[in-house]
């Protein structure tokens, strides 16, 4: 029987424990009743019943572990057999009643995939997270690890093989969106110069500030993008790959060096891979830092040893690219879909997402949200779904207002639009962007302006200063909002602003420049407002510009909560406090030099500020 | 070919042209600050963004990299490509104030200020990157690059310090669109009146101004390309392919009759008399710098120009710069104070400047000299008796400041005087050519104390040597002006003709011969010749007498060990019986 | 010559899956699994997993399998470490510290308790997509 079954694929596989304690609990009975009801049921081509050996946990016997899922059924009856396999192997409804529960706690352990952060996400890129020893290949092998590839280079063609990437409908998770099967078809059609071959880049110079989709991946799972950029290089006719990571990444550095050893070694790298004749191998190229780098241009610069700085396209790094040769350059997580795209297909992949997006997107969510961390979920989300379902919404009760997408050149899309669902249209068309997938979590104690004066300040610290609008005009619009956050704004500069975002994105040379006014302009376009009370009134909203803020002493709580306790005064730096231990405190405005130290070390909320 | 539409009207031009030449050819003017025709564009002023449509999308691309496509349909002066054009150029103008461009441009604009904030009004860079473009894709040193990021870029050596890749060629400066890069020497101080350098100013020249023929020629010495391997930048624009870099200098060997040397002479670097301050100050110029200065056909079109654009109010001519002068040259260079006149007259015709002449004597010996100095006494120029002594910025009164004051002993009045002048002219005198003593060698002829080149006799053979058949003319010989030159020249062309023309040589009846029995070949004889009429026969083992160049002195006749050489006429036996002849009588 | 066959290929993860997957029960009671990604370790992973060995040092356990890997995605809660005994679903821990860990090496890998108070869940996530 059991060789009869090997080489069938079930959809249930139902280990039944047959260990000496649990068979003294009637495990094998168990076991009858599971196949008879199976069988009733007409599923014993789906689920298949094994015996295994003892779990440990005999105590609870006669125990079930069902996989895939690893579910843990215990103290079972055969009474319980028709109703679990009815609600769970039928219905896919998982019976609690029947799972452990843990002396002293009504409620069981839930399974992690009903946990809301693990529940929405479906994982393709990040397959492999938390599973496998990224320094172990054959924790990658068990999973399935170059098992793609071996298809790809034994028993597919390169046109095969980008039509299925095509097909896919597989579009580059580094920002742009640009369709990958269609850039693998320009790179293959291109022609490299004096034998000079063709080139296969993963991008992994993850810069955005609070993003790490990449650095997850390299480090969780180096293989999967190694062997994305083995199938990509079958695919073009690439000749040499190299993979550059930005140097602050050591541990992905590391990982990855490991993992490029351990192919070599085993010959998944190197001359005549898998006896198919076809010979490939990987370098890496760490960055020095630059978050310009992550324009491709500028990083296949860096890669010949020259300045980081972008060049116009055309001509594409497909057509001349490193060193003057065509060049197929996709960001970390585009290599990391591949793999599974060739194993199971394009159909398969492009049921997931929606019309024009397909597949999953990784966001690192971060900011004000209860869950930080790094979601994979199907294109076509719904921003509360991402917030509110995997996030578990904002901490401390407060409001969302917004939420910031795309990394520093992305848009800021307010809590209106909160069941926008994501995919690479949709965001364009609200002022933000994909991006490599950033999303930072705003909550009401946000100020719009503030976060449009950071998002700049940054990507004006990155312009590599190459054409004007980016090096001077970032600049300036740094200028006038950290003039209107202090309080020195005029009503002209609305529109000087809004002007020079628009010049700005028309006229920069590349991605960084062209995006950069986005969260100026959709903090413009959303919290308008905003902007004119900081203008206007001098005041801010959410009292994050400090130097609009005014601070006061509430007599009432100083004297009541506190007994005046008088560690406002000792904080204060400029001697703007008066009072005395027992006594109510005021702050002589004149003297206010507006830091909020008093407002920050009061313990009895009685510094109010306005 | 490609046709597209710029501005409503359509033009067909040939594919991968970009849409900055389709333009040029419509005459429609396109605005650029980083762009230039030789190096690679490089999109980064983003000054000349226009607009473009094509295959359905609309969007602002930068004219001088974009390439035509068919059916595109540009529009250099929409609102777009107007507003995004006129930030780009404000943010220039705050960046780079002193931008001489930029201002162009923007005004052009009607740009008249920048709102925004200017950090330094004096600078000048904008950033463009064409320095650091040629001095990589054409000269091949990478010796700048841009440092820093974002506003605080600025092009540099790496680390800031002097590079080593720097060959020194100063393409970048003379590639800057707006002079923000100065070229320097080591100690820090500005290249002055660069204009008037007479040196090579670039390494594709013809040899001399008015030269015939009129065929320019690659400096081997100062091109770039034979340095890096790189540049190539006069073929790239010479459209008739004539420029070969595999051309070789090559020896012409020419069987001639007769010769005229005629290498001229050099002028007297003014640097060797320190106390004249010659290329300490800039408005110190030699007597040939002047001249360039004064040309019409010369960089400032005939202006007499200082080296910061003004015009001098005074001018000091110092005469007998070098010669007449026992630590320099002892001799009278003969020209200078004829110049030096010329030049007084051509100052007063086109400056309202005062004339100061310091001469020694007035040496005005030809026809129609002493008249002329005589006009410019009338004119007005002042004329000093005395040897300047030195000439410094050192200013002792106020209103010598910021002036050069020519200190002079006045010998007519007896005492020293100092003279503020806004320019100074060295009249240099005339030296030998450099190589003067090579060429003497090679045509073994000789060279007086003066070290010009020795005629046969001052009077009677004032255009031979001592060689027959070599001749000379003009300033190899002595200094001397133009007319005595081509008078010369006409002398020593004459007698060169007259050899030519009679086809025949009258040998010398009395030269000497080598008996080949008795010659031991041990070359004495080859040596001492002064005429270089003895060669010695490898084959035969015996020296052998040229007849057409022996003079019959006698030199080797006398110095025969083995009685081998004798004279015509004059053999031993001859002169023994003419001694015994004597006797008996 | 390859260095690798298809066939070989194919061997190399039915060997692994059997070592990584703890379903033959065999040499292993347990896997502890420490998730040391750049979170992780910023937040005390590599305490957490030197605390975990220092325990099995000193107690002589030889037949719990240690490993390492990358981020499980839930950054805010690290460091998180997955305990599996053999034939169990595996339970993730989340906010570690070192005590932590060597109170759930005691009760729940040595003593087969979960450690209630500190898990998060049970199972892995799904990492098949089908349409419901």
């Amino acid at each position: 029987m059991a060789e009869k079954v090997k080489d069938k694929t079930f959809r249930i596989h139902l280990m039944v424990c047959a260990g000496t304690g649990c068979v003294s609990n009637h495990s094998f009975e168990i076991k009858e009743a599971l196949e008879k009801e199976v069988k009733k049921h007409g599923m014993e081509d789906e689920v298949l019943v094994v015996s295994t050996g003892c779990n440990g946990f005999c105590e609870r016997g006669p125990l079930l572990v069902v996989q895939p899922g690893n579910i843990f059924y215990q103290q079972l009856t055969v009474k319980d057999i028709p109703h679990l396999v009815e609600e769970h192997f039928l219905k896919g409804r998982p019976v609690s009643r029947l799972m452990y529960t843990p002396p002293r706690e009504k409620r069981p352990i839930p399974v992690l995939n009903d946990i809301d952060f693990f529940k929405k996400q479906v994982l393709i890129a990040l397959r492999n997270r938390g599973l496998i020893d990224p320094e172990k290949i054959e924790e990658s092998i068990a999973r399935d690890g170059y098992k793609a590839m071996a298809k790809a280079l034994t028993e597919m063609t390169p046109a095969q093989i980008i039509k299925e990437v095509t097909l896919s409908g597989l579009r580059g998770r580094g920002g742009a969106g640009f369709p990958t099967g269609l850039k693998w078809e320009m790179v293959r059609g291109a022609k490299s110069t004096n034998g000079g071959g063709k080139f296969v880049i993963c991008n992994g110079d993850e810069g955005d500030p609070g993003a790490f989709m990449d650095r997850s991946i390299l480090e969780a799972d180096p293989h999967a993008v190694i062997e994305g950029m083995v199938i990509g290089a079958k695919a073009v006719g690439g000749t040499e790959g190299v993979l550059y990571v930005r140097n602050e990444y050591p541990l992905a550095v590391k990982r990855l060096m490991v993992a490029l050893d351990q192919a070599r070694r085993l010959g998944l790298l190197g001359e005549n891979i898998l006896g198919s004749g076809f010979s490939f191998d990987i370098k890496v190229h760490r960055g020095a830092g630059a978050f310009v780098c992550g324009e491709e241009t500028a990083l296949i610069a860096s890669i010949e040893g020259r300045l980081g700085e972008p060049r116009p396209r055309p001509p594409y790094p497909a057509q001349s690219g490193l060193h003057g040769q065509p060049t197929l350059i996709n960001n970390v997580e585009t290599w990391a879909n591949v793999p599974v795209i060739v194993d199971r297909g394009a159909k398969w992949y492009s049921s997931i997402g929606t019309e024009t997006s397909k597949g999953t997107k990784v966001f690192s969510v971060v900011g004000k949200i209860n869950n930080t961390g790094l979601v994979e979920v199907p294109m076509g989300i719904t921003l509360r779904e991402i917030i509110y379902g995997i996030g578990g919404g904002i901490p401390g009760g407060k409001q969302f207002k917004a939420v910031q997408t795309g990394g520093p050149s992305g848009g800021c899309i307010p809590k209106e639009m909160i069941d926008l669902p994501i995919d690479y249209e949709s965001l364009t068309k609200a002022g933000s962007m994909m991006g490599s997938g950033g999303m930072v979590i705003m909550d009401e104690d946000t100020c719009m302006v503030d976060i449009a004066r950071y998002f700049l300040s940054f990507t004006q610290e990155e312009s590599c200063g190459k054409c004007t609008p980016c090096r001077e005009g970032t600049k300036i619009m740094l200028d006038i909002l950290t003039r209107i956050t202090e309080g020195r704004g005029t009503a002209q500069d609305l529109t000087l602003l809004e002007d020079m975002a628009n010049a700005v994105k028309d006229s920069a040379l590349c991605g960084l420049g062209k995006t950069a006014p986005n969260p100026v302009l959709t903090t413009l376009r959303y919290f308008r407002d905003e902007y004119e009370t900081h203008i206007r009134d001098k005041k801010c909203p959410a009292h994050v510009c400090r130097q609009l803020n005014t601070y006061t002493i509430d007599p009432q709580a100083c004297l009541e909560a506190g007994r005046g306790c008088d560690v406002c005064r000792r904080n204060c730096s400029s001697e703007a406090i008066r009072g005395e231990k027992n006594t109510v405190h005021s702050i002589t405005q004149e003297k206010c030099i507006k830091c909020g130290v008093c407002f920050d070390v009061c313990q009895f909320h009685a510094v109010k500020v306005k | 070919m490609i046709t597209l539409t710029i501005d409503g009207k359509k033009i067909e031009v040939e594919e991968g042209a970009t849409i900055l030449q389709a333009a040029k050819k419509l005459d429609i003017k396109i605005p650029t600050l980083c762009y230039h025709p030789v190096v690679e564009p490089y999109a980064a002023c983003r000054v000349c963004m226009v607009e473009s449509s094509h295959r359905g999308r609309t969007e602002l691309v930068t004219a001088c990299n974009t390439k035509v496509a068919e059916g595109m349909d540009i529009q250099t002066s929409s609102q777009r490509a107007l507003n995004a054009r006129k930030m780009n150029v404000e943010m220039l103008l705050a960046r780079a104030p002193a931008a001489e461009p930029v201002r162009d441009i923007a005004r052009s604009l009607g740009i008249t200020h920048s709102r925004f904030p200017v950090k330094d009004p004096e600078e000048k860079c904008i950033l463009c990157g064409l320095c650091i473009r040629t001095c990589g894709e054409i000269v091949g040193a990478y010796a700048i690059s841009f440092t820093e990021r974002g506003t605080e870029r600025q092009v540099s050596t790496p680390f800031g310090e002097p590079s080593e890749a720097c060959i020194g060629c100063t393409a970048c400066a003379y590639f800057c669109p707006t002079g923000a890069i100065v070229a320097e020497d080591l100690r820090g101080r500005k290249v002055i009146h660069d204009e008037l350098l007479l040196g090579p100013t670039t390494a594709i020249r013809v040899p001399t101004r008015q030269a015939v023929p009129m065929v320019p020629y690659i400096d081997q010495e100062a091109c770039i390309h034979f340095k890096t391997g790189e540049c190539r930048i006069c073929a790239k624009v010479c459209d008739r392919e004539a420029v070969k870099y595999d051309m070789q200098d090559e020896v012409v060997d020419l069987e001639v009759g007769s010769i005229i040397l005629a290498s001229g002479f050099k002028s007297f670097d003014a640097r060797r008399i320190p106390a004249y301050g010659y290329g300490r100050y800039p408005n110190i110029i030699t007597a040939l710098e002047f001249e360039h200065l004064v040309n019409a056909s010369g960089p400032t079109g005939g202006k007499i120009k200082l080296a910061d654009g003004g015009e001098p109010k005074a001018v000091g001519i110092v005469h007998c710069v070098g010669s007449r002068d026992e630590n320099y040259n002892e001799y009278c260079s003969r020209v200078c104070c004829m110049y030096s006149l010329k030049f007084a007259h051509l100052i007063k015709e086109k400056t309202k400047a005062a004339i100061y002449d310091f001469y020694i004597d007035m040496r005005c010996f030809g026809k129609g000299y002493e008249e002329f100095y005589h006009r410019l006494l009338e004119e007005g120029a002042k004329f000093i008796r005395g040897r300047v002594s030195e000439i410094t910025d050192f200013a002792a009164s106020k209103e010598e400041e910021g002036r050069l004051i020519i200190r002079v002993e006045d010998t007519l009045l007896g005492i020293v005087r100092r003279i503020p002048v806004d320019m100074a002219i060295l009249a240099t005198g005339l030296e030998p050519s450099l190589d003067h003593k090579q060429i003497a060698k090679t045509f073994n002829i000789s060279c007086s104390q003066d070290s010009f080149f020795l005629e046969r006799h001052p009077k009677l053979a004032p255009m031979s040597t001592f060689s027959d058949g070599i001749f000379l003319a003009g300033t190899c010989q002595a200094p001397r002006d133009i007319p005595d030159t081509v008078a010369q020249a006409g002398g020593a062309a004459a007698e060169a003709l007259a050899l030519a023309d009679k086809g025949t040589f009258a040998l010398e009846p009395i030269t000497a011969e080598i008996d080949k029995d008795l010659c031991a070949g041990c070359q004495m004889c080859v040596g001492l010749c002064p005429f270089t009429a003895i060669t010695y026969d490898k084959e035969k083992g015996i020296s052998v007498v040229n007849d057409a160049l022996c003079k019959g002195c006698g030199t080797c006749a006398a110095a025969c060990p083995s009685g081998a050489a004798q004279q015509k006429h004059f053999r031993d036996q001859q002169i023994f019986a003419e001694i015994e002849g004597i006797l008996l009588v | 010559m390859p260095k690798l066959t298809l066939e070989e290929l194919a061997k190399i993860r039915e060997q692994a899956r059997k070592t990584t997957m703890l379903r033959e029960g065999g040499e292993y009671r347990a896997k502890v699994t420490v998730h040391m990604g750049t979170c992780g370790i910023a937040a005390g992973a590599r305490g957490v997993m030197n605390a975990l060995l220092e325990e099995m040092d000193k107690r002589d356990v030889r037949d719990v399998l240690v490993a390492n890997s990358g981020c499980a995605g839930l950054c805010s809660r690290e460091p998180m470490a997955t305990v599996e005994l053999t034939g169990q679903a595996p339970v993730k821990y989340v906010d570690l510290n070192t005590d932590k860990m060597r109170k759930i090496f005691e009760q729940h890998v040595l003593g087969g308790k979960i450690v209630q108070e500190y898990a998060l869940g049970i199972g892995s996530e799904k990492t098949d997509f089908t349409k419901e």
